[in-house]
């Protein structure tokens, strides 16, 4: 390498800058990456592909976005500066207990006794109350092989359903929307539909700030081909919204009455498609009984467009024109997130989203598709899929049926009846269940619920009371502060499993660097943990986490979820495979229930179509009526509070807020409010202001501005110094059990 | 003889000093390649939010970055520029290095322009960074809307 004389001028005074700057800089930055390791990015559902730059040390230096996977090279700056936090001198590299109790520190300790410590609590809880007195609460974080071999531990080797984790908080209600609509879970769409959809219609979702790279996707489209349409509904006009054709504000909670004036809209102007509806649709209301297209249409009637607006105070024009909009583009794309699922009605909004696609035959071609998004990057590959919930089974399984329980029993070698026929507790139920004494010890694996629980003065109760054994990487989490055990947990790309994104994209992190400290990879945890407890050891015969794959991959043959073709080396060598997969030529599914696209449609099925989620191959259309929020907005709390993220910060920032850039751009929570509330509560930007709703009330910093409707105010959750979902209520979906995360009432006033 | 030549080396001396003094006083009252908010800034935990004062510091930057697609897309100042005291996990840089900074998402694009141009890497001055709005021209015609108007 030649140098020029300017290069060098300018290089050695770069160098002295630097070195008179002083102070932490992270010099990783600087070094040359030696070897570049695949690996997917650690923070949304997103799931990009990265490239982690390790240099002639093993030390991480850089990251790029991998080339070849879905985000073509492309990271929001989450995923840009996730190198700071593995080096963060915030993580947690020692085991530690507490030796004498709740109220005693954390002391560190060797591997050898905090892994008996915590065995022995567990251990003593099953011989004294039996296999329902202990739990696992785990996460859409966690390795696809962790969640698959926890699953595996508890249900048949603890015996217990007690099985269930943060998917709970974000997932369910999407899950119980496909499972309910078309009789298996996750979508038939993928990220591919996004380049070539003519519409999106994009509610309950602020794409832009939780799916960032997802969210440039659309805007390349629309930049791409400016006739595409985006419609946003949302009580807050976000950054998602810069790209929107329309922006439909309505009031919170009431967007059921919408989906269901669109499908009367649809109906009226002829927009539906007979042919479709026809062929492949039945008709069912809210107690199961069947119904018929021309009852559903009286149903749905009854949602004129004066209807919708007195519900929801959307113009009636403007519902006529956002059902025209999305059933006359020629392929209309749904995209929705939280604002759909962490709802009281959370299932049913999921449903009539389906239902809108169904009758318009919006459906199974390229662009045409409801997808649903994730919220966690391994949501769906590691706990939909592997069916680590309290009422799942792998691969779609459900623990109440008895053949699904002897299938599952049989390949994993243990006796008939081993699984109990009996759901395990459910998030909200399991934390009661811990605060009442009956759940005695739970092990909480990467994640963080004294943080993300709703109505958490309740909850903390749970944590308080029960013997809890956690896996953590970083000091700051606040769950923490309830731990009696801790285990130190390998980061990220310091060990290797799959991640399966929103798309049924399956991608493998390779492992790039050692892990910190005396921290080990999950699997090796729990294995260790677990047969200390008394697990048996034949239940768990691997040596790593690839042997844990191989047995997931194979018992995926055969079922709906097949991706038997995904062998590790081939993960190794492609950046992400969607499933179905069933052999390893195959090279993944774009378009699911399509024949000559999906490997589980026969080749000369008779129709273009095939569900063959539902046992008579028909996807349901459901007549469900609107109902409100569980707490909307009165005379006494005349607000509504909803919360979400900021674009700077993943969940519970004990990541992001290890990256200086990260935290500094927003150092805390606030709560927005719009010019005109503001006004007149004399409110002015950076006032304290303070939230009161039936729980509690919490002081937070104004931040005055349009995004949010009049009449709604808005939290990040990312603070634990101002835990917003302490002032929530614990109303939960009546089916997928979610909590309404969304839609709280709450009094705002100045801090006087 | 002796002592002109004195005073004239004494009156060069002074010139130097004075001259250098002048530059490096001129240097550190305006910097190029710093931000005065590391100096002035009196919330130091707000370091990264670079918008707030730089719609006021430098508007047009500011507003050419809001409508880039850098802007509609939330990649703020800091994900490249860094912070300004330079104690961040981004250096901090007027003009970022590409291959350390814009190969992070753009790498594919970067072999591609070196394949066709050779390494003469400097992404800015055909792709302005701030300027390459979502909307307009360039949102049409995918070309950066920067153009130098040739004499005939
Ligand atoms: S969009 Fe999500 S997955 Fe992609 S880089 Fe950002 S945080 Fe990571």
């Amino acid at each position: 390498m030649t140098l020029s004389r300017r290069d060098f001028i300018k290089g050695s005074a770069a160098a002295l800058a630097l070195s008179a700057i002083g102070g932490p800089c992270f010099a990783a930055a600087k070094e040359e990456a030696d070897k570049w390791v695949k690996g997917v990015c650690r923070y949304c559902g997103t799931g990009c592909g990265v490239l982690v730059g390790v240099n002639k040390d093993g030390r991480a230096v850089s990251i790029k976005g991998d080339p070849n996977n879905h985000n073509q090279g492309l990271l929001c700056l989450k995923g840009a500066m996730l190198i700071p936090v593995i080096y963060s001198t915030d993580r947690i590299t020692e085991p530690m207990i507490r030796k004498d109790g709740k109220k005693s520190e954390l002391t560190k300790v060797s591997w050898d006794v905090a892994l008996d410590f915590a065995a022995k609590r567990f251990k003593d809880a099953v011989a004294e109350y039996g296999p329902d007195s202990i739990a696992y609460y785990g996460s859409g974080q966690a390795l696809t092989e962790e969640s698959y071999l926890a699953n595996k531990i508890w249900k048949a080797g603890f015996r217990t359903n007690n099985v269930d984790g943060n998917p709970r908080l974000c997932m369910a209600s999407a899950v119980g929307g496909y499972m309910t609509t078309f009789g298996k879970d996750e979508p038939m769409g993928t990220y591919n539909d996004i380049d070539n959809a003519t519409c999106f219609f994009i509610i309950g979702s602020n794409t832009s700030e939780a799916h960032p790279v997802l969210f440039r996707r659309i805007a390349r489209r629309k930049q791409s081909s400016p006739d595409v349409k985006i419609i946003v509904v949302d009580p807050r006009r976000t950054n998602t919204s810069r790209i929107a054709d329309l922006h439909v504000f309505f009031k919170p909670g009431t967007d059921l009455a919408l989906l269901n004036g669109m499908a009367h809209i649809i109906f009226k102007e002829e927009l539906d498609d007979d042919r479709f509806i026809k062929r492949y649709l039945q008709f069912q209301d809210n107690e199961g009984n069947a119904r018929s297209l021309e009852e559903y249409k009286e149903f749905v009637a009854q949602y004129t467009p004066e209807k919708v607006h007195e519900i929801t105070g959307i113009d009636p024009d403007m519902v006529v024109k956002v059902a025209r909009m999305f059933a006359e583009s020629p392929a209309t794309l749904s995209l929705w997130c939280m604002g759909i699922n962490q709802r009281s009605r959370g299932v049913w909004a999921n449903n009539l989203i389906h239902n809108l696609h169904l009758i318009t035959g919006q459906i199974g071609r390229p662009g045409a598709s409801p997808l649903s998004l994730t919220g966690q990057p391994n949501a769906c590959g590691g706990v939909r899929d592997t069916g680590s919930l309290a009422h799942l089974l792998p691969a779609g399984r459900v623990v109440a049926n008895e053949k699904h329980r002897n299938e599952i029993e049989d390949y994993w070698g243990v006796p008939r009846g081993t699984i109990q026929p009996k759901m395990g507790h459910h998030t909200v139920a399991l934390f009661e269940n811990m605060a009442s004494g009956n759940v005695k010890a739970v092990f909480i694996h990467c994640t963080n619920p004294a943080h993300t629980l709703p109505h958490l003065n309740k909850y903390t109760k749970g944590l308080e009371t029960a013997f809890v054994a956690q896996t953590e990487c970083f000091h700051d989490a606040e769950t923490l502060k309830y731990a009696d055990v801790v285990f130190p947990a390998a980061f990220w790309c310091e060990t290797e499993g799959v991640y399966g994104c929103t798309e049924r994209r399956y991608s493998l992190i390779e492992q790039a660097v050692a892990p910190a400290g005396q921290s080990r990879p999950a699997v090796e945890i729990l294995m260790e943990f677990a047969k200390r407890a008394g697990v048996d050891p034949k239940l768990m015969p691997y040596k790593n986490s690839a042997d844990i794959w191989e047995e997931w991959r194979k018992l995926s043959q055969g079922t709906p979820y097949n991706f038997y073709g995904m062998t590790r080396e081939r993960l190794k060598k492609e950046s992400g495979i969607k499933w179905p997969c069933p052999s390893e030529d195959h090279p993944g599914t774009d378009l699911r229930y399509v024949r000559g696209e999906d490997p589980l449609v026969p080749v000369n099925h008779e129709t273009k179509m095939f569900f063959y989620g539902r046992p008579d191959g028909k996807p349901i259309v459901y007549l469900r009526p609107y109902q409100p929020p569980f707490e909307p907005a009165d005379d006494e709390y005349p607000f509504v509070l909803t919360t979400g993220r900021v674009i700077d910060h993943w969940h519970t920032a004990t990541m992001t807020g290890q990256v200086p850039e990260l935290r500094k751009a927003y150092p805390s929570a606030f709560v927005e409010i719009n010019p005109d509330d503001a006004k007149k509560l004399n409110i002015n930007n950076g006032d304290p202001v303070v939230l009161e709703t039936r729980r509690d009330k919490m002081t937070f910093p104004a931040r005055v501005t349009a995004t949010c409707m009049p009449g709604l105010v808005f939290c990040p959750f990312f603070d634990k110094k101002l835990l917003v979902n302490r002032l929530f209520h614990d109303a939960v979906d009546a089916a997928s059990k979610e909590p309404e995360y969304k839609i709280c009432a709450t009094k705002v006033y100045k801090q006087g | 003889m002796a002592a002109s030549k004195k005073i004239m080396l004494a009156a060069l001396v002074a010139l130097v000093l004075g001259a250098g003094g002048f530059f490096l006083y001129i240097n550190a009252a305006f910097p190029q390649d710093r931000c005065e908010g590391a100096k002035h800034l009196d919330r130091p935990e707000e370091f990264a939010d670079c918008v707030t004062c730089h719609t006021k510091a430098s508007p047009k930057v500011t507003q050419d970055w809001q409508e880039s697609k850098h802007g509609v897309m939330l990649v703020k100042c800091v994900v490249c520029h860094g912070e300004p005291d330079g104690k961040g996990s981004v250096p901090f840089e007027r003009a970022p290095d590409p291959i350390r900074i814009c190969a992070q998402c753009h790498d594919p694009a970067i072999k591609r322009m070196v394949a066709k141009y050779g390494s003469n890497l400097d992404c800015n001055s055909c792709h302005p960074n701030h300027q390459n709005p979502m909307h307009g021209d360039a949102y049409e015609n995918k070309i950066p809307t920067t153009k130098i108007s040739l004499p005939e």
